[in-house]
């Protein structure tokens, strides 16, 4: 390929410091990174596009423009929202005119931790905790769900652009260092958090699979999920949940298979009447079924 | 049954929004909490949208696009999902669990559509070499012109299938009680498969002790009247806790591997 024929720039005087409305305008343009996501290439292009103006302001001699804005292209997948910290870093580099491979490897391998660090922050916890608030608001028909839904996520993901901005821009080169050596440390304090919202949802949200099986007995009909609730509260979430799990990593299930599990279960579960609910089971059974 | 053509319309042009604003703009208003309620308003019943759309959002959670992987698409997901609520008077856990052969298709349309933009790059690598802002630009109007428009054309296709199907599916849900029921409670089921997928990502084996007290905490606070609405927000912040916690552990017992006096760079 073409862009490895260069390794360095032609015009190697470092540029002057990007000013904060080049910045800014970056962390906007950082909004559509995924815009042309595609799999040869996934974020290249969105990624360029949202370095454009700064690259622009650095390279002021054309060849060395070309040079960049080719490398730019190189493949890349991170998070989308933690992306300007890989910009920031990227664009001081630049800006010193470092030697054009470093560059490349520099946002490889900054990219590639940010994404799973982000999706555990952004996409697993911040995200199920704000629909575990406002979800139910809207199913009690309050607009305030949505709205305060936009307006947390949004704000939360805009401040993340900004401040991850401008500190790795400022920064520089030493918080690759910073993040790429605690990169693994991260995670898994990330994930530690994550696992336990997780199991917060399996019986803050899961509470509404259980079992409908009402034993007519006179006055005191016997309701079967009664007495499960005294072994365990939610056992049903809780062990469907695992069953999930289990068949994903050991199995090698697919979302969509599991979808299709999840459907034969409660139509068959609702043919016997097994499940909660207010509907007549298809199969005649000596039992109520309750909600 | 009521098929209108405005409705039509004003559907396709918020569905072009929507298939782009899942990948890049927001990236927040495409989510089904914040989307069916506006897809409501178009159809003319908001209410059903908030409540659709709080209970799609729940089932989403973990259903996210993580990793480059595609799960059910929330976009097409939800629109179909809003007109069974919609037109064809369907309870809303029945009209999610139904609407998930349509999601499953829009993830298909997805990777379809990620593979074609893989053609652009050669045009963007030209733009690229020639030092052509513009060219670049192009290259992302492009790509979203195809992404939304794809979709703006399945959703006319839902919306017209959906509607002349709303009878049908009256007729059903009135006799089969037990399969809307069956859909009813699959349909509450499948946010089991998000935590699963969460949990593939995330639990190492020593974690166990982690998830299950997140499980007890939620049950003990949210059986507690004063505190059960707060429920989840409690939960984050000691979970926050022990986050730190572990960062701190792991990080000390790093640096101790190196000798005690590493500065961490």
């Amino acid at each position: 390929m073409a862009s490895n024929e260069f390794t360095t720039y032609k015009d190697t005087t470092p540029a002057a410091r990007l000013d904060n409305k080049t910045l800014n305008k970056m962390v906007w343009r950082s909004c559509q990174l995924q815009a042309a996501f595609n799999y040869e290439r996934m974020q290249s292009a969105g990624w360029l596009w949202s370095m454009l103006p700064g690259l622009q302001k650095i390279h002021t001699n054309k060849e060395d423009l070309a040079t960049s804005m080719t490398h730019n292209m190189d493949f890349l997948n991170t998070h989308p929202f933690a992306v300007t910290f890989v910009m920031g870093m990227v664009l001081s580099m630049e800006q010193q005119k470092v030697d054009i491979q470093t560059i490349r490897s520099v946002r490889v391998s900054t990219a590639a931790p940010l994404g799973g660090i982000g999706d555990a922050l952004f996409w697993m916890t911040l995200i199920p905790i704000i629909a575990g608030m406002t979800a139910n608001m809207a199913i009690e028909g309050s607009l305030l769900g949505p709205i305060l839904y936009f307006v947390i996520a949004f704000g939360c993901e805009m401040a993340l652009r900004y401040g991850l901005m401008y500190w790795s821009y400022n920064m520089g080169t030493k918080a690759v260092t910073m993040m790429t050596a605690y990169a693994k440390e991260i995670t898994h304090a990330a994930s530690v958090l994550g696992v336990f919202v997780i199991g917060a949802l399996i019986s803050n949200m899961g509470a509404g699979a259980k079992l409908g099986v009402s034993i007519p007995n006179g006055e005191n009909p016997i309701v079967v999920q009664d007495y499960l609730n005294k072994v365990l509260p939610c056992l049903i979430p809780l062990l469907f949940t695992l069953m999930c799990y289990v068949l994903i990593k050991k199995k090698g299930f697919t979302p969509v298979k599991l979808i299709g599990l999840f459907l034969v279960i409660g139509i068959v579960g609702a043919i016997f009447g097994i499940w909660a609910g207010s509907y007549t089971p298809l199969v005649p059974v000596p039992w109520d079924v309750v909600a | 049954m009521d098929f209108n053509i405005v409705e039509c319309v004003l559907l396709a042009i918020l569905t072009f929004f929507f298939a782009i604003d899942q990948f890049s703009l927001t990236e927040i208003v495409y989510r089904p909490i914040i989307a069916c309620p506006i897809i409501g308003i178009i159809l003319g019943d908001m209410e059903t949208g908030l409540a659709v759309g709080g209970a799609y959002e729940l089932m989403m959670v973990g259903n996210m696009p993580v990793g480059g992987a595609q799960p059910p698409n929330a976009v097409l997901g939800g629109i179909v999902a809003m007109v069974f609520a919609v037109k064809a008077n369907m309870d809303t856990n029945a009209a999610l669990g139904a609407c998930m052969i349509f999601a499953t298709f829009g993830q298909y349309v997805v990777t379809l559509t990620f593979t074609i933009m893989s053609g652009l790059m050669a045009k963007a690598d030209k733009a690229a070499e020639e030092a052509n802002p513009r060219g670049i630009t192009n290259v992302l109007n492009i790509s979203m012109l195809i992404l939304g428009s794809l979709f703006a054309v399945i959703a006319v296709l839902a919306y017209t299938g959906g509607t002349a199907m709303a009878d049908t599916l009256q007729n059903l849900s009135d006799n089969a009680s037990w399969l809307m029921g069956g859909l009813s409670m699959a349909g509450l089921m499948m946010r089991f498969v998000g935590f699963g997928i969460l949990l593939k990502i995330m639990f190492a084996n020593d974690m166990w002790g982690y998830l299950l007290s997140g499980f007890a905490l939620a049950l003990v606070i949210g059986n507690i009247e004063a505190t059960a609405s707060a429920t989840l927000i409690l939960i984050a912040f000691i979970g926050i806790m022990l986050a730190v916690i572990d960062f701190k552990l792991s990080s000390m017992s790093k640096n101790a591997g190196n000798g005690g006096m590493s500065d961490g760079i």
